[in-house]
């Protein structure tokens, strides 16, 4: 069981990382990389600030004396590095997001098939992906922001509440759920994400729109992939396992 | 008839062994996901950076 879930969870990462990450060096990092010249506005000239990679892009956002941090700390070169690493990232958050679809299927009981792991991601999708944008919308590095552990505190909590409210809503799926679900999913969006400073970004508008729905449309194809790769595997592995002691 | 013992057998440890692979497969998913999206050591961070930039992960 564990090894056919293991199994699963790393065919389904794999595969949904393999097409997210062809999406996100074509649609998202040409942003990203564009976005860093005005993150740095302040600390860099003109001529610098045409070169792909920046300086100054590390804990905090606190472009003074968080510089000499930054050239310290460790990161990927421009070019191929950056995009393997992006890659990754990618590859260890889809299988991790693939295990927690595996275990939440299991736990609920329902036998992974494509379409019920379809099913399933989407709403991983909605509670991970959809939700925690709402109140705080992709954003591209210099977007003015409010501080990160509360930013972080906040997407945890909606995540977990709009995860929560869903299963309550469609799998338990009685009057009393149907409605504590509402209230979950509802109350982080009325308690209020943290709101960013007041401050306004050099950063173009278009940018940033343009970089917020690319970025929920790839995770949209993420979660899909992931779900309709996972709920394959389950079945490729477990007829697999069958197969000898039926014969 | 052996065969029949055999399949009633992984039924009856099927239950438990289940709850420990979900338990497992948890607790890993969450480890992968906060690896790739919440760990806040600047070596992480910067390679996951446009990751979670994409990803939507509150990022800096």
């Amino acid at each position: 069981m564990i090894t056919r879930l293991l199994s699963a969870a790393l065919v389904a990462g794999f595969l949904a990382a393999v097409v997210a990450t062809g999406l996100q060096l074509a649609l998202t990092s040409p942003l990203i990389i564009a976005a860093e010249r005005y993150e740095t506005h302040a600390a860099l000239d003109a001529d610098d600030a045409r070169l792909p990679i920046v300086l100054a892009h590390s804990s905090g956002h606190d472009h003074g004396d968080g510089k000499a941090q930054a050239e310290a700390a460790w990161q990927p070169g421009p070019g191929l590095p950056r995009m393997a690493f992006t890659g990754l990232a990618t590859l260890i958050g889809g299988v991790g997001y693939a295990l927690l679809l595996g275990a939440a299927m299991l736990a609920c009981r329902r036998e992974p098939t494509p379409e019920r792991a379809l099913a399933f991601a989407l709403a991983g999708f909605a509670a991970v992906a959809l939700a925690p944008a709402l109140g705080l919308p992709p954003e591209l590095p210099g977007s003015e922001a409010a501080p990160l552990a509360t930013r972080q505190a906040w997407w945890l909590m909606t995540a977990a509440a709009t995860a929560m409210g869903l299963y309550l809503i469609l799998i338990r799926r009685a009057a009393v759920t149907i409605l504590g679900g509402l209230v979950l999913i509802v109350a982080p969006h009325l308690a209020g994400a943290p709101v960013p400073p007041a401050e306004t970004s050099a950063l173009p508008a278009v940018l940033a729109a343009q970089f917020a729905a690319r970025s929920l449309g790839i995770a949209f194809v993420f979660w899909a992939m992931i779900g309709l790769a996972f709920g394959w595997a389950w079945q490729v592995f477990g007829h697999r396992a069958e197969a000898p002691a039926r014969a | 008839m052996s065969t029949n013992v055999q399949t009633l057998g992984t039924t009856g440890t099927r239950a438990s062994e289940g709850a420990a692979a979900i338990v497992i497969a948890a607790f890993l998913g969450i480890g992968l996901v906060f690896l790739a999206g919440f760990a806040p050591a600047s070596a992480l961070h910067n390679a996951a950076h446009d990751f979670r930039h994409t990803q939507n992960f509150p990022c800096h």
